[in-house]
């Protein structure tokens, strides 16, 4: 009776907690389909769980035991991460491929940067320093999404204020904020990546907007890349976004040259069930402003040039599709963003090089940017040989505000952010001589002729007064230049033994010979008149 | 190359040359060489640069300090916190007006060399004058790392005066001299001991009649203590100018430490390129050690002639030095020219002609083809270092064969020299 009793209560308590976490819960998904000017096909996934009213945890209580956490749509696997390191803003990234802005535009969600890239912002003042829950955190997250991200250690970590500033709150806590951030350019994105990913989601890839993230079709894009995202929105609270991007080339399956798709065609699938507990659960597709095309079924409703769907409400299976008339035509020199960046290392000695930067500004404007170096400690900079050039004339007012943290070797990347003015309708050059690092045989990599990748730069528009009227083709938007790749000298890996018997050999050699001389006398031998005889 | 040019001229040279004119020929040369597009080229080049002397990383480091960045915060900036203030406030930093400071000096260390000669000799001017100050700056070892202003080339010229003051008695000059000299390089120390006894004796040729030690080692105490004090001085004036300690790990820590594994002519970067990650603490501390071991026996061999002892350290700490440039073993070479006496005596001086030769051609076609054309690999470079350091080894051997056997005299028929 009393156990009968205590089961029942149980039920209820539950019952009572499943309905308070539901309201203080949300989530929503949306797909945005946007068919792009070279013909491919550019979709964003976008998973959004807003923890109403939530704060983040007060750095200053780490060391004590934490409330425990009951969350129904919130993934729990993050969140206790959260809450372990006490972190304020979380960014982490995995793509895969070079985002090409001139024909692409900017892309909806900024972290495009080949690799991982991963950027938190931490308020100080707990039991632990800064660098160790950061160093905890990467290690929990690697576990988390099964990716290398151990290896973003102190040797890529940086702390560029001016170029990710948060995108949420921080918190009013009297406490200084931190940023740490590091990218490892050479982390492959895969399907092993993504299974964990949906594992963070409420309804999993079982319906909805998810069931379309399929694997076979996801990773054989020209472009993709995945995102976690958690920011406080103040009073709101705390949001987790999970977003996929992709570019897609619908002209690669079909037999004629038409950009045609439909869902079916691009993932593979349809939608089959709606996820029940999705606020909202919307398919946008940015329609063409011209010419001759039709989308099937008949939208929701359609908004500023994009169609909607409710997947809630559309019969299922759901299958979106755009067609086009006629074939499709390439347009040529047509850049969507005005800043045209190019990144390179010259040079062919493996001692040292060159880092060139050649940006072209086609806008009508002049365009203030932070550009960002994080560069490890194998490629130092020798910052006295910096010299810009605006069209081809020498220009120092070109970069103004240099912060500079020099590398230190083996333990510290190098930090180079400044800002640069770039006149419109310019090209301006930055060259700067390099040093590559000598490593211990051990310090190579298994592949080491094949070179070390370099992070990519990071460029952030400014926006001050004079571009308030300015057009609406700079977006507050970041760019991610391709990684570099740098060829270091090798010592033979195959004669360690070697070189430590003919060095020792040698000393011994030279050092028993002075010893010989130093420590025996000379003397005079009769050896005379016998042998003349 | 040059031990083959000097043991081919014996102590009475043919023809008399005018010292001052020689030196100022030779000197206007040199600095019609910086004018060509050479300097350019040599800067980097890591056999006439270490990163603990190069020009590039001391301008990097004079630039970060007129930023505003503490250069030493960083780890790639190895100069002294002196060479720092120097350069960044009273001398130039441009290239070109450099070439023509570093040449000066060079000059300058060949007018110290020629006083050393006078003073061993005892004479105010001879005809040997001009020759050694030839042999001096033209020895490609010297004028090469000069080129390319590497700061090596200074710590030469300060070698040199110290040691015309050692020469000359005066205690004071000399010993401040030292003290700057150990503490832009540490390896330096192993010269402390000769110059101390070269102060408590004479600069003499006492070669060829040994005679035991006649002074007291206690006259040593005060002497040493003076050089501490200079020492310490510089160092807190460096730890002040710097604003902090900061400096110790990136100057004097790396040469016992060898963080920078950039390729040079001696013998540790590529062995601690290659040596297990465990054995490396253990190795460090006996190639430092290996380095001090020479100090005390050469210094009783030789207690009757104290130069001729700093003569051999110098070598030695040239071969053996944790990060030489070519200016280093091109020190020693230069100054067998002060001791023509043991010229009849050298052992296999054709063979460790040859051998510099070989090294001198190998070291930079190696070191191209390794880095740059990337049709060799390190171990031709770390062939070509082993073969350079059996060059200074065996000039080494060479000369303390020499310097110890001319006691004996000349051979005489019927008899024998061996060793004990």
């Amino acid at each position: 009776m009393l156990a009968n009793f205590k089961i029942s209560l149980f039920f209820i308590c539950n019952l009572c907690l499943l309905v308070l976490a539901n309201s203080s819960e949300q989530f929503d998904e949306e797909l945005s389909i946007k068919s792009l000017q070279d013909g491919k096909v550019a979709s964003k996934f976008s998973f959004k769980t807003l923890l109403k009213g939530a704060s983040p945890k007060d750095p200053r209580t780490l060391g004590t035991d934490d409330e425990s956490q009951h969350y129904t749509l919130f993934p729990l696997g993050l969140g206790q991460i959260l809450r372990e390191y006490g972190v304020t803003e979380l960014h982490l990234t995995l793509n895969a491929g070079n985002w090409n802005y001139g024909r692409w535009g900017y892309p909806e969600e900024k972290g495009v940067g080949p690799g991982a890239e991963l950027w938190v912002w931490m308020g100080d003042g707990a039991p632990n320093s800064i660098d160790h829950r950061w160093k905890g955190l990467r290690n929990a997250l690697a576990g988390l999404f099964c990716a290398s991200l151990g290896s973003l250690d102190e040797q890529c970590t940086t702390s560029p204020v001016r170029s990710f500033s948060p995108e949420g709150v921080l918190p009013d806590w009297d406490l200084p904020h931190q940023i740490r951030h590091a990218s490892l350019p050479s982390e492959h994105v895969c399907t092993e990546n993504l299974t964990p990913f949906l594992k963070l989601l409420p309804c999993k890839s079982l319906s909805g907007i998810a069931s379309l993230l399929n694997p076979h079709r996801l990773f054989d894009a020209d472009w993709h890349g995945m995102g976690i995202h958690v920011l406080w929105r103040g009073k709101e609270g705390i949001e987790v976004r999970l977003t996929f991007q992709s570019i897609m080339d619908p002209s690669r399956s079909s037999s004629k040259q038409k950009q045609d798709w439909s869902l079916q065609s691009l993932f593979d699938r349809a939608i089959d069930r709606t996820c029940p507990i999705a606020h909202s659960s919307l398919i946008s597709v940015s329609l063409p402003s011209s010419g001759a095309h039709s989308i099937t079924p008949e939208p929701s409703r359609v908004d500023s040039g994009s169609a909607i769907f409710d997947v809630a409400t559309v019969p299922k299976p759901f299958n979106a599709a755009m067609n086009w008339p006629s074939d499709f035509e390439y347009q040529y020199d047509t850049s969507l963003t005005p800043l045209k960046i190019q990144r390179t290392l010259k040079g062919s000695s493996q001692a040292r090089g060159q880092l060139s930067l050649v940006i072209a500004n086609h806008g009508q404007v002049s365009q203030q940017v932070v550009y960002l170096e994080t560069m490890p400690w194998l490629v130092q900079f020798y910052l006295h040989t910096l010299k810009t050039s605006v069209n081809g004339a020498e220009s120092d007012a070109v970069i103004s505000n240099i912060t500079y943290i020099p590398a230190i070797p083996h333990s510290r990347p190098t930090t180079f952010e400044a800002v640069l003015l770039l006149p419109a309708r310019s090209t301006t050059r930055l060259t700067m001589d390099v040093t590559k690092a000598f490593l211990r045989y051990t310090e190579h990599p298994p592949d080491a002729q094949r070179g070390w990748d370099l992070p990519p730069a990071v460029f952030t528009p400014i926006h001050g007064g004079q571009s308030q009227n300015a057009t609406a083709g700079l977006p507050s938007e970041r760019i991610y230049t391709p990684a570099l790749l740098v060829d270091l000298a090798t010592p033979d890996f195959s004669m360690p033994y070697n070189v430590i018997i003919f060095s020792c050999s040698l000393m011994a050699f030279l050092f028993g010979s002075i010893f010989n001389l130093l420590t025996r006398r000379f003397v005079v031998v009769h050896v005379g008149s016998g042998k003349q005889e | 190359m040059t031990l083959m040019s000097s043991s081919k001229t014996p102590s009475p040279p043919a023809s008399t040359l005018n010292f001052s004119v020689v030196l100022s020929a030779l000197v206007a040369a040199r600095v019609a060489l910086t004018l060509t597009g050479l300097p350019d080229v040599l800067r980097d080049d890591h056999q006439l640069a270490s990163p603990l002397t190069s020009f590039s990383q001391l301008q990097e480091g004079i630039y970060l300090f007129n930023h505003g960045v503490d250069p030493y915060s960083g780890g790639t900036f190895r100069h002294s916190p002196l060479f720092l203030t120097l350069f960044a406030t009273i001398l130039p930093n441009s290239p070109r007006i450099c070439s023509l400071l570093w040449t000066l000096c060079d000059g300058l260390g060949a007018w110290a060399l020629v006083q050393i000669w006078r003073a061993r000799q005892n004479v105010t001017s001879s005809e040997r004058d001009g020759l050694i100050a030839a042999v001096y700056l033209f020895n490609p070892y010297i004028f090469l790392p000069t080129l390319a202003l590497s700061t090596s080339s200074l710590e030469n010229t300060l070698m040199l005066i110290l040691l015309m003051f050692a020469a000359r008695g005066k205690a004071s000059p000399a010993l401040l001299g030292l003290a700057f000299l150990v503490h832009f390089s540490l390896s330096s120390i192993v010269l402390l001991s000769p110059i101390l006894l070269l102060l408590n004796t004479d600069q003499f040729s006492h070669l060829a009649s040994p005679r035991p030690l006649a002074t007291s080692i206690r006259k040593v105490v005060p002497l040493l203590g003076e050089f501490v004090v200079y020492f310490c001085l510089l160092a807190l004036s460096s730890t002040l100018v710097s604003g902090g300690f900061a400096w110790i790990p990136q100057t004097w820590g790396a040469t016992l430490m060898l963080p920078d594994l950039t390729p040079n002519p001696g013998l540790w970067w590529y062995f601690f390129t290659e040596i297990f990650d465990h054995f490396r603490p253990f190795f460090l501390m006996v190639f430092t050690v290996h380095l001090l071991i020479y100090i005390v026996p050469v210094c009783i061999k030789f207690q009757h002639d104290a130069l001729y002892a700093t003569f051999i350290l110098l070598g030695i700490v040239g071969a053996f030095k944790a990060y030489p440039t070519l200016s280093d073993p091109g020190l020693f070479l230069s100054m067998i020219s002060l001791f023509p006496e043991i010229y009849p005596y050298l052992r296999h001086p054709i063979v460790t002609s040859l051998l510099h030769l070989h090294a001198f051609l190998l070291l930079p076609l190696f070191h191209h083809l390794w880095l740059n054309q990337g049709t060799g690999n390190a171990n031709f470079f770390y062939a070509s270092t082993l073969v350079f350091a059996c060059a200074n080894g065996a000039a080494i051997i060479d000369c303390l064969w020499a310097g110890l056997r001319i006691a004996i005299g000349k051979p005489v028929e019927g008899y024998s020299i061996v060793q004990e």
